[in-house]
């Protein structure tokens, strides 16, 4: 039984706004003075999707802003309408998109929780069954029985997700709102979302927080300007997804004005990103060296020439910053042409995009004779998923208090509740 | 190309909700009705009495507006007269002015999950009748009070109240499919219900319309509706047949236009909302 499939979707297309007939519209234009033409034929919302999820399957949908996947949940919540193609769901659906929406505020909590079930589709025998766990799960206390208006946002989300939790349903759809409120809550969610895919619930879940989807989701899809991009496990569909922001980010630095700073003694020709057979290269897979070439021209003899090269990731930070005579690039450049290489042997950057600012300097008087911003731009992919700005392992252990020495670090960060712990526990 | 498809290829299917889907109706329905029953007058200081002052305050306007200009009653005393016509005349209109942002009202909801949009107007129509029901104690009292004889007619009572209902409701869900997506509709509710009031008995009996021009007034359903209840309930009579016939036929003309045109708009709520 756990192999069955509980949403087929053949073929989906989705366009948006009433379905005029095209040449009515165009008559309309003509109408209006903007000619015959017909403008931008090529909206849609979702291009031929397809896709199938298995019973008590958990995947996590990713995608940019205004790649499709709000609009793929309200397909599948049957919200709007397919354009083209088939959709399919069996068993009951829902979805936990916009918790709070059909809340009335004059209303109280409770009467509000037999709104919202009845909108989710239970008889009000099954509302009544519910209302103690929601009255429990949310931990309104005295407020379950307030108006809604005078609750806080924080009681107002608890509210839609006590409703949504204990709604038993076979497919759940599950966008953003996951794990509101404070830590305590969010923990419980978690634990309530585990419950219903042990349970053999279908999970599909839209978040932009990655973490979330990689503890959460077994698998995944990526979906790019409504198409499907890529389908598999939870941890690839991330990754393919970083790929593909840090691709785009890339290119936005590439398109951004750099600033330059240029003098007549140097000229720089071009500037490109090289791996160690020496081909060229725009991404680096993160841990493998790499290696920035620029080709320069120099016009004046010059005694001590130095270069620099910083590296800034998508925000702007300096990660790594090399000046060519402290890593033992000594000696004259006289005028000539040359190709000036830099290798990168330990390549430490975590996964993102980045850019490289390069400068030549006369050492002697410390002129800068040349300096371009984002001279290169090169994204870093790989599998792992650590954050942060320099990437590498790190060996965790996990050691009884008792069988460490006394005063091993010199510190203790809490004493206080350190003691607590051992009177509890 | 993309373009050439046409819009009407795809297909939603959800195995569940079609063995449950009255049970579903009905209790959305129910939830839906109290939650604007009991919303709509929580933080208003006269609360409930706002369900007798209107038509009331209208039976008091016209009342005075007959001793200015003679108006014919049917020898019935003209209070009692029109405000037998004046309570389901104002059920009428508020139902439809209640129809027609209700799909707007209920934006957020259309926007999360599946359901037949008819429930939104329908819990209009149902939560407004609860108002006729406050102006009907009111009613009853006149009746009282003008020793009114009550006789085997008020069973037709209930027929008239469905078709009043069905009506309401036929209109009401033509200007929600329509006003979800063009305001306009809503905008010209309250002008196109003022006009209507003047081409229906409510103020006036049907007998003062001129002969040659009643069977293109009876066009109008609300026509029998009113008739009916006023031969009912003050002159103890069955109604007459042919005002109601002609409504009920009407009703059920429009309905059979208002109610496919919606269920063809509710596919695009969610796009427009």
């Amino acid at each position: 039984m756990s192999n069955d499939v509980t949403i087929r979707i053949d073929g989906l297309w989705k366009r948006y706004g009433l379905p005029f007939p095209r040449f009515l519209r165009k008559g309309l234009n003509l109408i209006k003075g903007r000619g015959f033409a017909c403008e931008d034929d090529d909206r849609w919302a979702l291009k031929d999707i397809n896709l199938e999820v298995r019973r008590g399957e958990t995947l996590g949908i990713v995608g940019r802003n205004g790649a499709g996947k709000s609009t793929l949940l309200k397909v599948l919540a049957g919200v709007t309408a397919p354009t083209k193609g088939r959709v399919e769901i069996i068993g009951r659906i829902f979805p936990m998109i916009e918790l709070n929406a059909g809340l009335n505020t004059e209303l109280t909590g409770r009467e509000n929780v037999r709104l919202l079930g009845a909108i989710m589709g239970l008889s009000s025998s099954e509302v009544e069954r519910i209302l103690p766990d929601v009255e429990d799960f949310t931990e309104l206390g005295d407020w379950f029985d307030q108006p809604v208006r005078m609750y806080s946002s924080g009681m107002l989300s608890r509210l839609g997700f006590g409703v949504a939790v204990n709604i038993k349903s076979d497919v759940v759809l599950i966008d953003e709102t996951f794990a509101v409120g404070d830590l305590k809550f969010q923990n419980k969610s978690f634990a309530k979302v585990k419950e219903m895919r042990e349970s053999g619930a279908t999970i599909l879940l839209v978040s932009h927080s990655l973490e979330t989807l990689q503890f959460v989701a077994k698998s995944g899809i990526l979906l790019e300007n409504g198409s499907l991009l890529f389908n598999g496990s939870a941890l690839k569909a991330i990754n393919a997804y970083e790929t593909l922001v840090f691709h785009s980010e890339q290119k936005r630095l590439e398109h951004r004005v750099r600033s330059r700073i240029t003098s007549e003694d140097v000229n720089i020709f071009g500037a490109r990103l090289f791996d160690e057979k020496g081909d060229t290269i725009t991404e680096v897979s993160a841990g493998r060296p790499f290696g920035i070439e620029v080709d320069l021209q120099i016009n004046r003899d010059l005694d001590h020439p130095m270069f620099s090269l910083g590296i800034l990731n998508a925000a702007g930070i300096l990660c790594k910053w090399n000046v060519s005579k402290e890593d033992g690039l000594v000696g004259p450049g006289p005028q000539n042409h040359y190709i000036l290489r830099a290798w990168y042997p330990e390549n430490r950057l975590s996964t993102g995009a980045y850019e490289a600012h390069f400068a030549a300097r006369d050492a002697a008087s410390f002129e800068t004779l040349e300096r371009i911003a984002g001279i290169v731009s090169f994204s870093v992919t790989g599998p792992e998923r650590s954050r942060g700005i320099v990437r590498g392992k790190v060996d965790w252990r996990l050691i009884p208090f008792d069988e460490v020495k006394v005063n091993s670090t010199g510190l203790d960060l809490c004493p206080e509740s350190r003691v607590e712990e051992s009177t509890t526990g | 190309m993309a373009s050439t498809i046409s819009r009407s290829g795809g297909l939603y299917i959800n195995a569940s909700s079609s063995g449950s889907r009255f049970k579903r109706f009905s209790s959305l329905l129910r939830a839906l009705v109290v939650r604007d029953v009991t919303s709509r007058y929580r933080r208003s200081s006269l609360g409930m009495w706002w369900a007798f002052i209107q038509p009331l305050v209208l039976m008091l306007l016209f009342t005075m507006l007959r001793g200015f200009v003679d108006i014919p009653s049917d020898g019935v005393p003209y209070l009692l007269f029109s405000y037998v016509g004046l309570v389901p005349w104002t059920f009428f209109t508020n139902a439809v002015s209640a129809c027609g942002p209700s799909i707007i009202q209920n934006a957020e909801i259309i926007k999360k999950i599946s359901m037949p949009k008819e429930v939104f107007p329908l819990a209009a129509v149902v939560a407004t009748l609860f108002d006729l029901a406050m102006s009907a104690i009111v009613l009853a009292i006149l009746m009282i009070y003008y020793k009114v004889s009550i006789g085997v007619s008020i069973l037709w009572i209930p027929f008239l109240a469905l078709l009043m209902v069905g009506t309401a409701f036929a209109i009401g869900i033509l200007l929600a499919g329509l006003g979800t997506f063009r305001k306009d509709f809503i905008f010209a509710t309250p002008f196109l219900t003022q006009a209507w009031l003047f081409i229906t008995p409510v103020i006036y009996p049907l007998s003062s319309v001129p002969e040659e021009w009643r069977s293109i007034y009876m066009l109008n359903p609300m026509v029998g509706v009113i008739e009916g209840f006023r031969a009912v309930l003050i002159k103890g009579q069955s109604p007459e047949l042919q005002p109601l016939i002609f409504s009920a036929l009407m009703m059920i003309v429009i309905l059979s236009i208002s109610w496919p045109l919606f269920r063809k708009l509710s596919d695009y709520f969610a796009d427009v909302l």
